[in-house]
Formats: structure tokens, C-alpha cells, sequence
């Protein structure tokens, strides 16, 4: 208590009314997303009682053995016109759960109630899906707190543009759903735009630094992209499977590259602001530094980077296939089949996102030079 | 040609040209990095092994490649290495607790459909596979942050011996509230623009928010990048105290002796 009692007396006025308001929202909305039952139009029941009923071993023709569980559930409906009556559910899940899961109590899960004709009989209906909103919520607020307390000014910015970016993410794909004469791709190129201006606008603030950054960023993006089209056109996009892209309701090509682009903009801006900040940070020690000495820190600095900078892209892509593969092997697919299946898209992504990150290293370096000189000819 | 060859050869050639040795190092890095995720999923495979422990086994390997491989073994290298293996530590007991909350395992229903012609039931259990996805996806960025906060501390040492572990610390931390925005700026277009399709289809079958926020695809993605934050958040005060406490106790014995 003597802690949180120095710390409180150590802030200044403004810090308190943030932390104020954060705490509000932070109560509120968990009082929210704990109490918005009402706020569905399908019906929500809490688990109160469960029961396993019938337990099954089954093998498949691959050696697969798993266990296969019937479980009868007894739940308290929290909403609608039969809100508090208890309902009576079956849940059939495995062992790995795959596909199912095993409910206990306290869970809540959102169920399609049947129409019974009489009017004494227990109420029974099928489970449809998890209520999944608190624990989005709360793991959303453990983000924030941890980057507020890690970064404080610096994270609350970072934290703006990562919604500002969300929002308007949601907004270009609106226009892209509503207009299908538009070009997906000249939408994202906008928004491409937007996003790279007010990131690192919101980083670093209005200086030369960020708009060295903004031009490499921008120029960096596109000529990757060019590169990564021309390939595809060269080649014939042999090799790369779309059969395997998932959620398709548009034409699947330009889905694909529009991805591409918006997943390697990240990266590219991360390469392009730490080239442009460290050399501005070279010069401003001294200002007479050579143009050469700069180049060669630069070089140095970008050397340094581009390893772990496509081991980011590389990873956070991949990763995401390893169920499926998973799935694949143990169903008996055969190896190279699975990977070229699986992974063609992932690794052209993951590709073509290190070819932007290594291009960046020199156009980031050379905007900044061209940045420095002007501000040493003002001199 | 294959598309994958020829994107390869061009990322081998602009490593070599703009990175040198290093550069080409930096490209077999993803080589083997690749041999390990394989060799992982091949061992996630069988269900008598325990995936978080094959996990957490694979974590080392990678962070190896990624800093010792790439950058070599020195004082800076070896406090990333450890503050990593710490901070996938502490994260992997947060995600173990958020997987068996949030049921966000295995697949959601948009995917079962393109996977009917498989068997689900293969007795591995893909809670513990969630887990391992979400550290996977995390890990690159994190040895990335560790080594990007550990390098410039050593150069502060380098430049002012006589600096106390309270201010190494201190200046650490704020070198480090720089990068910190622009990681997990990486990972969020990361994620979104390898699961554009998805929200594309969430906007075109016109899902509500709660459909979209309660379904189990995009809370498993969102639950994914927010792990993943928090995780390049975390390695920042762990990668700085520990590089303070390092260097400024080596300098201690060195006096001593």
C-alpha cells in the first residue's frame, strides 16, 4: 500500500485523470461483457451440471486410436423468453478435441433451444458456440496494462494506432465490399498509404526522421510488390497452391497479393524507422560527420536487422499452418504433397515480406542521407 | 519456374549483395529454422510427447539460430538468449491458462469444411497444439525485440564503464520504449494480411460483431496477436534488467579480481 501510495503522489494531475479513466473503462467494461446476456438475440446458457455418459474408443484405418465421450449437460438459460429455466444438452467430444470441446462448469455456450410441443417437459437444444467475448476482453485489457506500464506515453501511442489502423482496416474493406468495381488492390494501396502516414506519425511525431521513414516505407512496399508480381507473372505462379487459401469469396489472386501487401507493410515500417532514426541519431551527435562514415553505419545497422526482421514474417506466417499440417501427417498424407500444399502461400508471403524488409535497408538509408543533406545545405 | 525458387533466389541474392556474410547467414537462418518447425510438427505428431515441452525445446533451437547463428556468441547475444528463454517461460503459462479458458483449440467451423475428407480424431491433443501455435508465431519477433534492446545497452556500456546498473537500466528503457511500438506494428499487418481472406468473408456472409468477436477463427487470431504483443512487450523490461544486471556485476568482479 505504501507503494501504490509513493507512486500516486509522484504523479502529476494529468496522469491521475488518465488512470482514472482507464480504470472506468477497464471496470466497465468487464461489468459489460460479464453481464451483456441481453445484448444476444441467441439464446446463452451457463453449464451447471455435467455428466459423461458414454465413453467410446475408435481407431481409424491410419492406426489413429482416440476416445470419443458423450456428455450430458444440464444448463441455466440467461437471456431471452425462457431466460432462468434449465435447459438439457448432449456434447460429444474426443479426446484431442479437434474440433469439439469438453464443457464444465461455469462455461457458457450459446444454444439452439427446440421446439417442444408440450408444455411440462424439459427443455433440451444443441450447443452452437462459445461464448468467447470476456476472455477476449480480458487478455485485451492484460495487453494494454502491460504496454502502459512497459512503455507508458510510448505505449498509449502505440496502442492508439494499432486501433486507429484496426478501424481503418475494417472501414477500406466496407468500400472494397460495397464498390466491387473498385480494384482491391488500389484500396489497399491507399490504405497503405494511410497506414505507413499516421503509424509512424504516431511513433515518432512531425520530424524529418518520420518523413525520411513515410518515403522509404511507401517505397519500399511497392517496389516489393513489383517484384513479387513480376515473379508471379514470369513464373506462371507455378508451384503456389490456391486450392489451400482458405475463406474464399472473392476472386482468390487478388486476395492473395493484397495480403501480401498489407503483411509486409508492418515490417518494411519497423526497417524503415529504425534506418532513418539511427542515422539521424548519428548526425545529431555529430554534425560533421561524413556522408560516407553514415553510409557505412547504415550498411552496419541494416546488416544488423535483416536476420531476425524476416524471421518475424517468417514465423508469425508459418506458425499458423502447424494444425493442419499436423492434421495432414497423421491422416497419412505423404510429406512433400502436405508442404507444397500447405505452406506454398505461407512461404511466398514470408518470401516476398523479406524481400521488402532487405530492399528497405538501402532506400531507407539513402532518403535519410538525402534528408540529412538538406538539413545540412539549411545550415 | 516455381514461384517459391525464384523469390528465394532474388531474397538470396539482395541478402548477399546488402548483407554480405552476414546476409547469407541470415538467409540459411530461415533454412533452418524451417528444419526445426518441420521436425516440430513431426514430433508434435505423436501424442506420448508432450507438445509444450517439445515447444519450449524448439524455442531454444530457434533462438540459438536467430542469435547465435546470425549474430554470433558475445555478452550481448547471450543476455537476448536468456531474457528470451525467460520471457517464452512466463508467456507459455499465460497462454496455457488462456487456451484452457477461451476453448480456441483445433479448427473453427469455417475450415471444417475443406478438411471433411480427413480423420479428426488422431489422439493428439490440439489444446496443447494451440499453445504451441501461438508461442511459434511470437517467437521471432521476441528474440528479435531482446536482441534490438540488448545491443544498443551494450554500446552505453561500452561508451560510459562507470554507468551505475540503476541508470544502464533506466537509459535501456528508454531506448527500448522506442522499438516498442514498431514490433508489435510488425505482427498486426503480419497477422492481418495473412487473414484478409477471412475478414473479407466475415464482411461479405454479413456475420454481427457478436458472430465474429464469439467465433472460434477470429478470437483464436485475436487471442494470437494479443499473446503476442504482450510477449514483445514483456521481453523489454526483462531483456534490460538483465543486461543491467550482467554487465554491471561483470565490471564488479573484474575490479575485484
Amino acid at each position: 500500500m505504501n507503494l501504490v501510495g509513493s507512486i500516486y503522489k509522484k504523479m502529476n494531475s494529468k496522469d491521475k485523470v488518465i488512470i482514472a479513466i482507464l480504470l472506468c473503462c477497464f471496470i466497465g467494461s468487464v461489468i459489460f461483457v460479464f453481464n451483456n446476456y441481453s445484448f444476444y438475440e441467441k439464446p446463452i446458457a451457463k453449464v451447471v451440471h455435467t455428466k459423461v455418459e458414454d465413453v467410446v474408443k475408435v481407431s481409424d484405418i491410419n492406426g489413429n486410436e482416440d476416445t470419443l465421450y458423450t456428455q450430458h449437460i444440464i444448463a441455466k438459460l440467461l437471456n431471452g423468453e425462457e431466460k432462468e429455466k434449465e435447459i438439457h444438452l448432449t456434447n460429444e467430444y474426443s479426446k484431442s478435441k479437434a474440433y469439439d470441446h469438453e464443457f464444465q462448469i461455469g462455461n457458457e455456450l450459446f444454444v439452439k433451444i427446440d421446439q417442444s410441443e408440450k408444455e411440462d417437459e424439459d427443455l433440451t437444444g444443441t450447443i452452437q458456440e462459445v461464448k468467447r467475448d470476456k476472455y477476449l476482453l480480458l487478455i485485451g485489457w492484460v495487453f494494454i496494462f502491460v504496454l502502459l506500464i512497459v512503455g507508458k506515453k510510448q505505449g498509449l501511442f502505440s496502442f492508439i494506432s494499432l486501433v486507429f489502423n484496426a478501424i481503418l482496416l475494417s472501414y477500406a474493406l466496407d468500400i472494397y465490399i460495397h464498390n466491387s468495381s473498385q480494384s482491391l488492390l488500389w484500396i489497399c494501396g491507399i490504405s497503405v498509404i494511410l497506414f505507413t502516414v499516421t503509424s509512424l506519425l504516431l511513433a515518432n511525431g512531425l520530424n524529418e526522421k518520420t518523413y525520411a521513414a513515410i518515403i522509404a516505407t511507401l517505397l519500399g512496399t511497392f517496389i516489393s510488390l513489383l517484384i513479387t508480381y513480376l515473379v508471379l507473372l514470369v513464373t506462371g505462379e507455378k508451384g503456389l497452391r490456391y486450392e489451400e487459401m482458405q475463406f474464399i469469396t472473392r476472386p482468390y489472386r487478388m486476395v492473395f497479393m493484397a495480403g501480401l501487401f498489407l503483411g509486409s507493410l508492418g515490417a518494411v515500417m519497423d526497417v524503415a524507422i529504425t534506418m532513418s532514426s539511427s542515422i539521424f541519431g548519428l548526425y545529431e551527435k555529430n554534425n560533421y560527420i561524413s556522408v560516407k562514415a553514415l553510409i557505412k553505419s547504415g550498411m552496419e545497422i541494416g546488416k544488423d536487422i535483416m536476420g531476425t526482421m524476416t524471421n518475424i514474417l517468417f514465423f508469425a506466417y508459418v506458425s499458423g499452418s502447424i494444425p493442419t499440417l499436423i492434421l495432414y501427417f497423421k491422416n497419412a498424407s505423404p510429406f512433400g504433397y502436405t508442404l507444397s500444399l500447405t505452406l506454398s502461400l505461407e512461404l511466398a508471403r514470408a518470401l516476398a515480406g523479406g524481400i521488402g524488409i532487405v530492399l528497405t535497408i538501402p532506400i531507407g538509408l539513402y532518403t535519410t542521407l538525402f534528408f540529412v543533406n538538406r538539413k545540412r545545405a539549411r545550415l | 519456374m516455381n514461384v517459391l525458387v525464384l523469390l528465394g533466389g532474388i531474397l538470396f541474392l539482395l541478402m548477399t549483395i546488402i548483407g554480405g556474410r552476414k546476409g547469407v547467414r541470415s538467409f540459411f537462418a530461415l533454412f533452418f529454422n524451417f528444419a526445426v518447425i518441420i521436425i516440430t510438427v513431426i514430433l508434435l505428431c505423436s501424442p506420448e510427447i508432450n507438445p509444450v515441452i517439445v515447444t519450449l525445446f524448439a524455442c531454444v533451437v530457434i533462438s540459438c539460430i536467430n542469435l547465435f547463428y546470425i549474430n554470433g556468441v558475445n555478452s550481448k547475444t547471450k543476455t537476448a538468449f536468456l531474457s528470451t528463454i525467460i520471457c517464452i517461460v512466463i508467456l507459455l503459462l499465460f497462454i496455457i491458462f488462456v487456451t484452457n479458458k477461451s476453448m480456441i483449440q483445433g479448427f473453427g467451423e469455417e475450415e471444417i469444411g475443406e478438411l471433411g475428407a480427413f480423420s479428426l480424431l488422431v489422439e493428439v491433443d490440439f489444446v496443447k497444439i494451440a499453445v504451441s501455435v501461438i508461442i511459434m508465431s511470437t517467437i521471432g519477433a521476441i528474440t528479435d525485440t531482446a536482441i534490438a534492446v540488448s545491443s544498443p545497452m551494450r554500446e552505453i556500456h561500452y561508451h560510459h564503464p562507470d554507468i551505475s546498473r540503476k541508470e544502464l537500466f533506466l537509459s535501456g528503457l528508454s531506448i527500448a520504449r522506442d522499438i516498442l511500438g514498431t514490433s508489435a506494428n510488425t505482427l498486426f499487418f503480419a497477422f492481418f494480411g495473412g487473414y484478409l481472406a477471412l475478414l473479407i468473408w466475415f464482411k461479405d456472409l454479413s456475420y454481427s460483431v457478436g458472430d465474429i468477436v464469439n467465433s472460434k477463427i477470429f478470437s483464436a487470431e485475436i487471442i494470437t496477436i494479443l499473446c503476442a504483443g504482450i510477449g514483445v512487450t514483456l521481453v523489454i523490461p526483462i531483456t534490460t534488467w538483465i543486461t543491467a544486471y550482467f554487465f554491471v556485476r561483470n565490471k564488479e568482479t573484474k575490479e575485484t579480481v
